[in-house]
């Protein structure tokens, strides 16, 4: 039946099995009991580490807007005053290594993470620079390379009711969506969500609210009306929509899928540790997500943008931070999951080293820093340096592709493999960059 | 087989133009790198090039090479004195460590010229070296069986009149390699059946030859016989040609419901159905063609479909126009579409407009494209040729068009048409914006029209992309010659991105694809079909519901969806009609049509279409899912046809989409009531209403087993929607 294509490339996928053949192995009628259970069962039998990786999976802190290095992880006290801010660094458990006063509960912490303080490249622009961050190639503001959650999710494909990539709440955007999965198509698009610290939180079009009875029902007048495929053979678009079907229907029945979202399930002891806040569920929904099987969360934390009155801002915004991320350390610590588990704390761009007239700071992409924790990540390791004003790094500066390479290959993802576009132009998912081997022992 | 090339091609060695004492830098020593995949993304053709060794990607820079080949590293990547010393040829032959492998041996003829090239004192690009013209690719034409092997030649015709074989020079590349593979020396091997093309570029050339590898089994040939129009006998003749049978003909109801879907973006009402089963006459389906084409649903849709190929949306950043100015475009679009103004005039209105946007609202299109930045610098070149011409020339921005003719100078002349357009940007609270032509220094002014080429810094004036010249007078508009250029009847681009443009919209698959990106390197899957089209399309006067009606009347068009075993893996010769998912607004009118609960827009009242909101930015979460076209760009991709899960899930289990069943139940027990409380009745209302079509005997025998079986009426109906709702009887245009 496949022996002959005219052009339509794209309905192979990358084991070599087509997604008819999924449709074959999953059964034949819509939302099949069988397939069901053949996902669940894959679930239940674990998703696992790949050999030789680092990480089973991931969870990137995005930071959209661009965190100020300065009044966090890389305080200047020695420089003026328009340069230091506000804030005075206070000691953390790291000797030697000081943060933020704003931060004492990460400060408590930062012996289990690495601190990377030259991150930098030359853009300055929230939409360019957040797709190259995230890609780790650079391109237009709109996105032409996939976000690394989507090669990730194009690598690893849907094993288990979960899918492979998600995005708490949603993907970063300032206006438009960012870090998308561009040429690599719709399917690798990140699952979203949704704003877990709702006080009836749902995933949305997720939540099985009616009985049985009428599910069954449904399946079986589905099964009967939904007769076009029986017609028509070799049309990949209906293939899709067959496979999703049953994917869709087996995610809302399915209770490990309900399970891994339920962050109610949390003692709320544990909840308020992370802090009630958006940020704070989200980054306890993720450790959900992850030790369920999802191979990549995106936990998007915006708002860093202050070109005004950035002390003020920072006096509300800091502390949810430093409660979720100290919560989301010592969590995955206590549980073990930090073992297979590499978090990744960053955002498109530093802050520029002069308090503005607005008593702000602009956008600065030569200078960032950045967290590494778990899968093996050097302990209350700091790497890099920048100058005296926070401008530029002065030692082992480290750029977008460096990034998304450690992380790619700290998953078994080959960061130079080939990709296709729709229309067959090969291209290597990075071709720049290399691990930031230092990060690990 | 070797040997007779063997020798050609050491004759052509010995005349290869531009070589005197030693092998020309521009047109052996640059091809050759090219050919060898030296200069490519994936190594050092890269902006940062690999392991300290950059090239222009394929070659698009020459005198940037020769400073990189020569002078870098303190030189010692040739050595004139010991020329077989030169770390080129050490690395390129493997024999120092070189992580791109061997690319070729000691003794090869590319080492040879690449030796006698260092030798001779490595000299630069010689501007007096005659300049390639052409390439073409013999046999361009070629039926093949599985399995067979046949050589091709490549050949260069120069500036001074010189023709040469060029083969060992060439890249040779398969559009796809299922069907056929190429190997470097331009030998073609033929996979499996099907059709496809394989490209040759040489220098700044390309050219294609097209093979065709046919089924081996016998076919029906009375299935190819009957034909509506034209259209059909080139479709029958490629499909004869590849041995891939035709469906039959779509039954009369499927025809009804995919020609509303296609032409207005509407279900078809049970009355139409009905009258339209009902009708005998044999031209009915012309008919209801003409009758479609007529109505001022279609206006709606084609209007939809232009502010997606002009961009109609509000800025991105610091709009001025607002939604008011994107219903002003709109409505313009939308008086045009109906009074059917010809494509070509409606370009040329598009592509000339001035003034201001309350009165001019097309100047719309410019304040998208162009924004705030200088119009050079602007996205309004590369927008131009996407929407108006198919042809992609973004690339060339940065460097040579790897599968085009274009060139980094081609891009910037190309841009220099617009470098004239001032734009007067207000705040709409305070006055339109304004679209003048004219200087915004005055240095500009005792300059001609032109721009600067940022990597040459050479001043480059307007030029076609054919690269005709153009002599404009003082205060002339450059945009006036661009329109003129862009829609003269000669400018095979602009007639064709048109037509594949609609074809695509009613066949579901481009003759080109992807549907704009037309190069001499994407030839159409039916050259002879796309060659009719255009001519027609052009003799009409750009008539586009002629076009239409073209299309909608042949046999091609009307082929029921289903398949036969002879022709299932067929999606690229039209041999059955393409089912394919309904796209985002026609989807959810659809579902509002069906359950009776429009679907609210925030700013429209009730009731509104979905086709007929102006605004891509209107808040959606449904037409987002679904891949609305976000206007970002002219990319056609930015409409999204893929089927994802998160649209799966929302049919099966959205709220809101629940709420719709429940009010559609409402009306279909209301329905029950008028039909005498008959269900079988109401079951074939009910599939008219959705799927346009009756019910088959399994699909009674399970909703009677429900209600013998004494399940609630009102559940099973309320399950009956959504089941039909989420069938792909519904959610495709089959």
């Amino acid at each position: 039946m496949f022996d002959v294509s005219f052009g339509r490339a794209t309905s192979r996928r990358c084991d070599g099995a087509t997604r008819r053949d999924f449709l074959r192995v999953g059964g034949l009628g819509a939302l099949s009991l069988p397939t069901l259970l053949a996902l669940e069962s894959q679930a239940k039998a674990g998703v696992t580490k790949r050999p030789g990786a680092r990480a089973k999976s991931v969870i990137l802190v995005y930071l959209g807007g661009g965190l100020s290095h300065h009044d966090t992880f890389d305080m200047k006290p020695d420089a003026p005053a328009e340069i230091r801010g506000n804030y005075k660094p206070i000691a953390s458990s790291v000797p030697g290594l000081q943060v933020s006063e704003k931060l004492p509960m990460l400060a408590k912490v930062m012996d289990k993470l690495a601190l990377v303080r030259s991150c930098t490249h030359n853009n300055d622009h929230h939409e360019t620079a957040t797709n190259w961050v995230l890609s780790g190639r650079f391109g237009s503001p709109f996105g032409d390379y996939p976000a690394i959650g989507a090669v990730a999710a194009h690598d690893f494909g849907f094993t288990t009711t979960l899918p492979p990539y998600v995005a708490v709440p949603g993907n970063p955007s300032f206006t438009w969506e960012l870090g998308k999965s561009a040429f690599l198509g719709g399917r690798y698009e990140s699952f979203k969500a949704g704003d877990p610290s709702k006080a009836d939180y749902k995933v949305e079009n997720l939540t099985q609210t009616d009985a049985a009875v009428r599910v069954q029902r449904r399946g079986t007048l589905l099964s009967a009306v939904d007769g076009l495929a029986k017609s028509i053979e070799g049309n990949d678009q209906i293939a899709t929509y067959d496979e999703f079907q049953q994917r869709a229907a087996a995610m809302i029945s399915s209770s490990e899928t309900r399970q891994a979202f339920a962050v109610g399930a949390e003692s709320d002891k544990l909840r308020d540790r992370y802090g009630r806040t958006t940020f704070g569920q989200s980054a306890l929904l993720a450790r959900r997500l992850v030790e369920a099987g999802v191979r990549f969360v995106t936990v998007n934390f915006g708002g860093w943008d202050h070109h005004g009155k950035i002390f003020e801002s920072l006096d509300k915004k800091l502390p949810d931070f430093d409660r979720g991320l100290s919560a989301l350390v010592s969590d995955l610590g206590e549980r073990g999951s930090d073992k297979e588990t590499l978090v990744i704390v960053m955002g498109e761009f530093g802050r520029s080293p002069k308090v503005n007239k607005d008593a702000g700071r602009d956008h600065w992409g030569q200078a960032a820093s950045m967290l590494f924790f778990g899968a093996g990540v050097k302990p209350g390791f700091v790497l890099g340096k920048t100058d005296k004003v926070g401008g530029h790094p002065t030692q082992r500066p480290v750029a977008p592709a460096d990034v998304c390479f450690t992380i790619l290959d700290a998953l078994g993802v080959n960061p130079r493999k080939q990709v296709h576009t729709p229309d067959g132009r090969p291209i290597e998912v990075l071709d720049n960059g290399e691990a930031i081997h230092e990060l690990f022992s | 087989m070797l040997r007779p090339l063997l020798t050609v091609a050491l004759l052509v060695f010995a005349t290869t133009p531009g070589r005197a004492a030693s092998p020309s830098f521009l047109n052996e020593v640059m091809p050759l790198l090219t050919k060898q995949g030296c200069n490519q993304g994936a190594c050092h053709g890269k902006g940062a090039g690999q392991n300290g060794f950059a090239l222009s990607l394929r070659g698009y820079d020459a005198d940037a090479d020769f400073k990189r080949l020569t002078r870098e590293l303190d030189a010692r990547r040739i050595d004139p004195a010991q020329p077989e010393r030169s770390l080129l040829l050490l690395k390129a032959t493997g024999t120092a460590s070189h992580e791109g492998g061997k690319m070729f041996g000691v003794g090869s003829r590319e080492y040879a010229v690449m030796r006698d090239w260092i030798a001779a004192g490595a000299p630069g690009p010689d501007k007096s070296d005659a300049t390639v013209r052409k390439l073409e690719i013999l046999p361009d034409d070629r039926v093949m069986k599985a399995g067979e092997r046949v050589p091709l030649t490549a050949w260069a015709s120069y500036s001074d009149g010189s023709r040469r074989d060029v083969t060992w020079l060439t890249k040779f590349e398969t559009n796809d390699a299922a069907v056929a593979e190429v190997n470097a020396a331009g030998g073609v091997t033929a996979k499996r059946a099907g059709a496809t093309s394989v490209r040759a570029a040489y220098l700044t050339e390309v050219a294609v030859a097209v093979v065709t590898v046919p089924h081996e089994r016998s076919v029906d040939a009375a299935l190819f016989v009957p034909r509506n129009n034209a259209i059909d006998g080139h479709v029958m003749t490629k499909l004869a040609q590849l041995r891939v049978e035709p469906s039959g003909l779509s039954g009369d109801l499927e025809f009804l419901r995919r020609a509303h879907l296609d032409a207005i973006g509407t279900l078809p009402t049970t009355a139409e159905a009905t009258a339209f089963v009902a009708d005998s006459s044999p031209d009915k389906r012309a008919k209801l063609i003409d009758a479609l084409l007529a109505r001022p649903e279609f206006t709606d849709y084609w209007t939809l479909f232009l502010g997606d190929l002009l961009q109609n949306r509000k800025e991105r950043d610091h709009d001025v126009r607002g939604v008011k100015g994107v219903r002003q475009f709109h409505d313009y679009l939308r008086k045009q579409v109906a009074a059917n103004r010809p494509w070509n005039e409606l370009a040329r209105d598009i592509l000339t407009a001035s003034g201001d946007t309350a009165t001019h609202p097309a100047v719309g299109y410019y304040v998208v494209t162009v924004g705030e930045a200088a119009p050079e610098k602007s996205e309004a070149a590369e927008s131009v040729a996407q929407a108006f011409l198919g042809t992609r020339i973004g690339c060339a921005k940065c460097h040579n068009h790897p599968l085009e003719r274009f060139t980094q100078d081609d891009f910037y002349h190309f841009t220099a048409y617009f470098s004239r357009v001032k734009l007067e940007r207000k705040d709409s609270k305070l006055g339109p914006t304004v679209l003048s032509v004219g200087l915004r220094d005055k240095d500009q002014a005792r300059r001609p029209v032109g721009v600067n080429q940022p990597r040459t810094n050479a001043y480059l004036r307007p030029q076609s992309l054919d690269r005709g010249v153009v002599s404009l007078l003082p205060g002339q508009d450059p945009r006036a010659k661009l329109a003129a250029w862009v829609t003269d009847p000669s400018n095979a681009a602009f007639t064709g991105a048109m037509v594949n443009r609609v074809w695509k919209h009613y066949l579901g698959v481009g003759l080109v694809e992807p549907v704009d990106d037309l190069r001499a390197t994407n030839p159409p899957s039916n050259p002879a079909l796309w060659d009719e089209l255009c001519r027609e399309f052009q003799s009409s006067g750009y008539d586009l519901r002629r076009l239409m009606r073209t299309i909608l009347n042949s046999r091609t068009y009307q082929l029921t969806s289903s398949s036969r075993p002879t022709n299932a893996t067929d999606a690229r010769f039209y041999s059955h009609y393409y089912a394919r998912r309904l796209s985002a607004e026609v989807l959810l009118d659809a579902i509002g049509d069906v359950t009776g609960a429009p679907e609210p827009i925030d700013g429209y009242p009730l009731g509104t279409r979905v086709l007929q909101v102006p605004d891509p930015g209107a808040n959606s979460a449904f037409l987002k899912l679904f891949g609305r076209s976000e206007r970002t760009t002219a990319c056609a991709c930015e409409r999204s046809g893929d089927v994802t899960m998160p649209q799966l899930l929302h049919l099966q289990n959205n709220p809101g989409f629940a709420g719709k069943l429940d009010a559609a139940t409402v009306a279909v027990m209301k329905q029950w009531e008028a039909l005498d409380k008959d269900d079988a009745k109401l079951l074939d209302w009910l599939f008219l209403h959705a799927l346009t079509r009756a019910p088959r005997p399994a699909e009674r025998d399970a909703v009677s087993a429900m209600l013998r079986d004494g399940q609630p009426r009102a559940d099973v109906y309320h399950d009956l929607l959504w089941a039909l709702l989420n069938s792909k009887d519904f959610t495709f245009n089959h």
